[in-house]
């Protein structure tokens, strides 16, 4: 089955030119087992908070899946396998190791993991990008969607009796970073405008060679369309 | 003529997004058991028997029904499967069941006399002598309308059949085929809404990234559209594709597009219908609240004669485009 | 034990013919084909009726003189107060067998005999034993139940089982028509295009895969339904009745074929080939029988 399974060349989203993106760069060369603590701590939540999580995603035990922010150095595997669950920093991760990957700006997986946007909605304005076993993707959107999420404050909550200040420090951070958004678009528009103008131009070009292409594969299909169907 | 205050009858797919429901407004949340006896049998979606236990207890706290769809059609040789559901929906106090299947609503009948039925929109009941079979031979008590017919239609059915009450859908995805009589999704991927309870299943469906920067769609390995770099791209629901016929390449069963009818509320609500029911179980809490509060402002407006809220849903709408569908002719 | 004899209905044409060459058609079966029933009736748009409705008298009339059994098909998706009126008018003709296409009309029969039509879902014994007790003598089954379920629904029915076994499978009625929407019209000014594609407008995917077929409001598949191999399971499942759906090919030919490998003289594999000769340009599928996408080919022995 699933003879419609391909796996696109690795070929990363450009991550939209944001604070985030920045801070990806100033963490680029941090250990991803530096970061492994935090995670670690997630899954603690995940398991004490959300075991729900895990209860849906039974019967996809076995997938492991991508979860790789744009714009940070590092990607997350999550492997909901629901006795012994992992989420695990890699730096880099071969697609053939991975059942699916999700792509996209940090913020935007975070407000996903929250269920603040429609995941449907961000995947129709290729905010989000799937790749591999889509039904992975889709089960584990849905289960995360229905654990009602709040990372701030579960994850706060993980921490005793510093969870008041970090609380604030992890409120005050996300607020930081939407004060940030509207400067740096600015930037990013004046940074990227000259190289649009190419991009039109290859652009028609393409569209011309993808014209000829269909048009002779239109006419191979023909001749061999006689033949019976075969499974 | 006084107006019929409508119930609105909200999707759940997971008891965050019933709670989501109950607290936007809700007056009715359907939900379905986490197997194939629901037309919305998706990964990771749909509710334990437990779930629904706490979910009923939740809405009902707050004034709020639901409803639980049991609504494919049980496959021959294993009747039991959709048998308990429907007993566990009415041992855990489901305010009603929406079932399609006439050996399936027989039962329920025979069964559970206590329990409302409603006939799920699956059994495509499009006209008065259809429902009235249904309401005189089994006692259903509301008929989701399968989504053929035009405002005007649905308003003469409704003067034809009452006190059998309706349910039209105002908004959510789309079926542009009779529902519960189409097979275009196992005849590509083996599985079907009538027997698994999926449509163009994400198990058979992948992105495949071009080297120009868009994306193709694919279902079961067949294409169903690409889209340009930058284009806004939609999952590859099969009627909701780009192909090829009579030498044009175009959405030939429909744009991928969601229905809205917030602008055509008052007409739905002159028309007599008894709920408005939102599409959806699979599409998450923030889709629910959303649409769930557009909803309920829109009726509560009408029903106080005020003018209707402009409320914008684009950003959650399928491509971001909007239509009426057939509830006007022209759609045909 | 003998075999139960087994039959084989023609069933009614799916498509938009010119009024003339469906009676012509028609004519033909009566005089020369071998098969058991035949259905005549509008089953897809309701806006096609009156042009053939001229014709029908005589057509049924040629039908029985030939000892055909002629079964009247009911429309599929009967919305309007128009169309509930002519099914009415069907349930209540004397004298004929009717099919019913929709709930609806099997409402009408009042108890009387009636065929269960394939777009009435008939997917397990619950629903197959109701719809006896209200009247159905037969049921033709959907297109896309397995062989599996199919035997079971044989083996515990009172009425006799039908399955489909040769043509384009109809997968889907709509309200909207789309033969009219891809020459940019709306249903109301269709200008009947649908009758310009005897056999459905082929419907490819970008990559000029073949997918579906649209005949007016109804979508279809692209491959012709191919069962010849599978007569002999399907027959010692306890199926004995057979529907072939009229295609613009020598439908008197294949009713020839099936009619052969039933009566054990033609094997099944020899008379596929035949079938693609009588079938050309066409692609065959039998994936449904098997489980598995409607769309796929398995052979027999795989």
């Amino acid at each position: 089955m699933q003879e419609g399974q391909t796996r696109p060349a690795a070929k990363p989203v450009t991550p939209p030119f944001s604070p985030v993106l920045l801070l990806g760069m100033a963490l680029r060369p941090v250990r991803p087992a530096l970061l492994q603590p935090v995670f670690d701590a997630m899954l603690r939540v995940i398991r004490g908070r959300h075991p729900d999580i895990l209860e849906r995603m039974e019967p996809f035990a076995e997938s492991v899946v991508c979860i790789d922010p744009v714009d940070l150095p590092f990607m997350i595997l999550f492997e909901p396998h629901p006795a012994d669950p992992r989420l695990v920093v890699r730096r880099a991760v071969d697609p053939a190791e991975v059942s699916a990957t999700i792509r996209g700006p940090l913020e935007t997986l975070i407000a996903l993991a929250e269920g603040k946007v429609d995941g449907d909605a961000l995947f129709f304005s290729r905010q989000l990008l799937i790749e591999g076993d889509t039904e992975v993707v889709v089960a584990l959107r849905n289960a995360i969607d229905g654990a009602g999420i709040d990372l701030v404050e579960d994850l706060t909550s993980a921490m005793g009796p510093f969870a008041r200040p970090a609380r604030r420090v992890a409120g005050a951070a996300l607020d930081l970073v939407a004060h940030m958004r509207a400067n740096v678009e600015t930037l990013r528009q004046a940074m990227i405008a000259p190289a649009l103008k190419d991009r039109e131009l290859q652009a028609a070009r393409l569209s011309e060679l993808e014209a000829e292409v269909r048009a002779l594969r239109k006419a191979a299909r023909g001749q061999d369309r006689r033949s019976r169907g075969m499974a | 003529m006084e107006l019929a205050r409508p119930e609105l009858v909200c999707p759940a797919g997971t008891p965050a997004a019933l709670r989501s429901a109950v607290d936007a407004g809700a007056d009715c949340v359907y939900v379905g058991f986490r197997d194939e006896t629901n037309a919305r049998n998706f990964p990771g979606l749909n509710f334990s028997r437990k779930e629904l236990e706490e979910g009923i207890a939740y809405a009902h706290e707050r004034g709020a029904k639901v409803l639980v769809a049991i609504n494919t059609f049980p496959r021959a040789g294993q009747p039991e499967r959709w048998h308990q559901a429907v007993d566990d929906a009415a041992r855990l106090g489901a305010d009603a069941a929406i079932l399609a299947d006439i050996g399936l609503i027989d039962y329920a009948a025979r069964a559970h006399p206590e329990l409302r039925l409603h006939l799920s929109v699956q059994a495509a009941a499009s006209n008065p002598d259809a429902i009235r079979f249904y309401a005189d031979t089994f006692g259903v008590r509301r008929v989701v309308l399968p989504r053929v017919l035009t405002v005007q239609e649905i308003a003469a059915l409704n003067d034809k059949i009452r006190p059998v009450e309706t349910e039209v859908f105002v908004f959510g995805g789309l079926c542009v085929m009779a529902e519960g009589r189409c097979a275009l999704s196992s005849y590509a991927t083996g599985q079907s809404p009538n027997m698994n309870g999926v449509c163009s299943p994400a198990g058979h469906v992948r992105y495949v990234e071009e080297a120009s920067g868009g994306v193709t769609s694919q279902l079961a390995g067949f294409t169903i559209n690409r889209f340009g770099a930058g284009e806004p791209a939609g999952y590859p629901t099969l009627c909701k594709g780009r192909f090829q016929a009579a030498g044009r390449t175009s959405y030939l069963f429909e744009e991928p597009t969601s229905l809205n009818t917030l602008a055509i509320l008052p007409d739905l609500i002159k028309a007599g219908v008894t709920a408005f029911k939102i599409e959806g179980r699979q599409r998450g809490r923030a889709y629910v609240a959303a649409v769930v509060q557009a909803f309920r402002a829109g009726v509560d407006a009408v029903m106080a004669g005020r003018a209707l809220p402009d409320i914008d849903l684009d950003r959650i709408t399928e491509g971001g485009r909007q239509t009426t569908g057939a509830y006007e002719k022209a759609w045909r | 034990m003998t075999p139960s004899p087994t039959s084989l209905t023609l069933g009614p044409c799916l498509f938009n013919w010119r009024p003339e060459t469906l009676r012509d058609f028609y004519f033909r079966i009566a005089d020369e084909a071998d098969v058991d029933t035949v259905c005549v009736g509008e089953v897809v748009c309701s806006k096609r009726t009156p042009f053939f409705a001229p014709f029908v008298p005589e057509v049924l009339e040629r039908l029985a003189a030939a000892g055909k059994e002629v079964v009247l098909s009911s429309l599929a998706l009967i919305m309007s107060e128009r169309e509930l009126e002519q099914a009415r008018e069907l349930a209540a003709a004397e004298g004929w067998l009717v099919e019913a296409n929709d709930v609806s009309v099997a409402a009408m029969m009042g108890g009387r005999p009636f065929v269960v039509g394939p777009m009435v879902n008939v997917y397990n014994e619950g629903t197959l034993a109701y719809l006896e007790d209200r009247g159905a003598t037969r049921a033709c089954l959907p297109a896309e139940l397995p062989a599996e379920v199919i035997g079971l629904l044989a083996g515990s029915a009172k009425a006799e089982i039908e399955v489909q076994a040769f043509g384009r499978l109809p997968l889907a009625i709509s309200a909207r028509c789309y033969h009219a929407r891809s020459r940019n019209l709306a249903k109301d000014g269709c200008q009947y295009v649908c009758a310009e594609d005897p056999d459905g407008m082929a419907v490819d995917t970008l990559d000029d895969e073949p997918f579906l077929a649209v005949n007016g409001t109804q979508t279809m598949s692209y491959h012709y339904l191919d069962l010849l191999a599978e007569l002999g399971d399907l027959r010692r499942m306890g199926v004995h009745r057979f529907r072939l759906w009229p295609q613009d090919v020598d439908m008197v030919a294949v009713a020839a074929l099936y009619r052969a490998v039933l009566a054990g003289g033609l094997d099944p594999a020899e008379a596929g080939g035949r079938l693609e000769a009588l079938c050309p340009g066409a692609e065959f599928a039998n994936g449904y029988i098997h489980g598995r996408e409607g769309h796929l080919f398995v052979d027999a022995d795989g």
